[in-house]
């Protein structure tokens, strides 16, 4: 009890307050200050994904990479009949020279 | 306990926390653990893994609101205004399985029913004198809604104003006088076995 204060005033009283000090207050343990650092620490790295940046970064990198490959896969380049044909006719035509190179 | 140069760097360790300082935080612990451990321990009925987990937490948000933090008040009164609201939540989650007896208090200082058992039931191994005493006063104590054991906490132990009192608890000055005076009626219930001459 460090301040005494009269019974009808504005704390507890010199014999309620006797009392209620006969309870002492908890200190904290000697190790508190290095188990919340500790806990600090722990709970800073768990936000932080790899390299050090924060996990939102890396999240937002990953759904931009997501996002850019789902459009250039929708322009994708189209390639016109004509070209395909003569390219498989290119095809046979060097098939059939190298069966004829090859006496078959 | 108050000291006031204690108070007078808590601002500077603020800011340096808002900008990352980890050594500012852990200064800030080392000043006042014991006022946050000693508040939780006191409000939820003892120190303990509960109690220290609290009080970490109360740093915890401590470190995390400095960034934006403005100094509209002392220091003290932030810090007990985080204590407070993270006990009060711990306490209204408990309060469905803790019960500490056939009938306990309500806010307004009034006794409802509802208790099943008792977390703070007297072990007989403590009837003895001195710790007979810390006893009925712990259970006095835990019978208080947690209000008014606030209030006293901080007014006898940690001798802050009234209206520092009332910014904590979120009330005002007349309020937080009125939860001092209904605690004091409520402790003298409890405890009228223990007073040595009438009051």
């Amino acid at each position: 009890m460090k301040k005494t204060r009269d019974e009808g005033g504005d704390g507890l009283g010199p014999q309620l307050g006797k009392l209620w000090a006969a309870d002492p207050v908890a200190k904290a343990p000697p190790w508190f200050a290095a188990k919340t650092m500790a806990r600090l620490r722990r709970e800073e790295d768990r936000k932080r994904g790899w390299f050090g940046l924060p996990r939102w970064v890396l999240l937002g990198a990953g759904a931009a990479i997501l996002a850019v490959g789902w459009l250039r896969w929708d322009s994708q380049p189209s390639v016109a009949d004509a070209e395909l044909f003569a390219a498989l006719d290119a095809m046979v035509e060097e098939d059939r020279e190298s069966r004829w190179w090859a006496g078959l | 306990m108050a000291n006031e140069r204690e108070g007078d760097g808590d601002d500077a360790l603020v800011v340096r926390m808002g900008q990352g300082d980890e050594e500012a935080l852990r200064e800030l612990i080392i000043r006042h653990q014991d006022r946050v451990y000693g508040t939780v321990a006191r409000m939820i009925g003892g120190a303990g893994p509960d109690a220290e987990d609290l009080a970490q937490q109360v740093f915890l948000r401590i470190w995390r609101a400095a960034p934006t933090y403005r100094a509209r008040a002392k220091f003290t009164t932030w810090l007990m205004t985080v204590t407070r609201n993270l006990v009060f939540t711990f306490c209204d989650n408990r309060s469905k399985r803790l019960v500490v007896s056939d009938v306990v208090l309500d806010e307004e200082g009034e006794e409802v029913e509802g208790g099943q058992e008792s977390v703070m039931e007297r072990n007989p191994r403590d009837d003895l004198s001195g710790k007979e005493l810390v006893q009925a006063v712990r259970l006095a104590c835990a019978h208080l809604p947690k209000k008014q054991r606030l209030v006293v906490h901080l007014r006898e132990h940690e001798e802050m104003e009234f209206s520092e009192i009332a910014k904590v608890l979120g009330v005002s000055e007349l309020g937080a006088k009125s939860l001092m005076f209904r605690a004091r009626e409520n402790l003298k219930n409890r405890l009228a076995e223990f007073f040595t001459e009438p009051s």
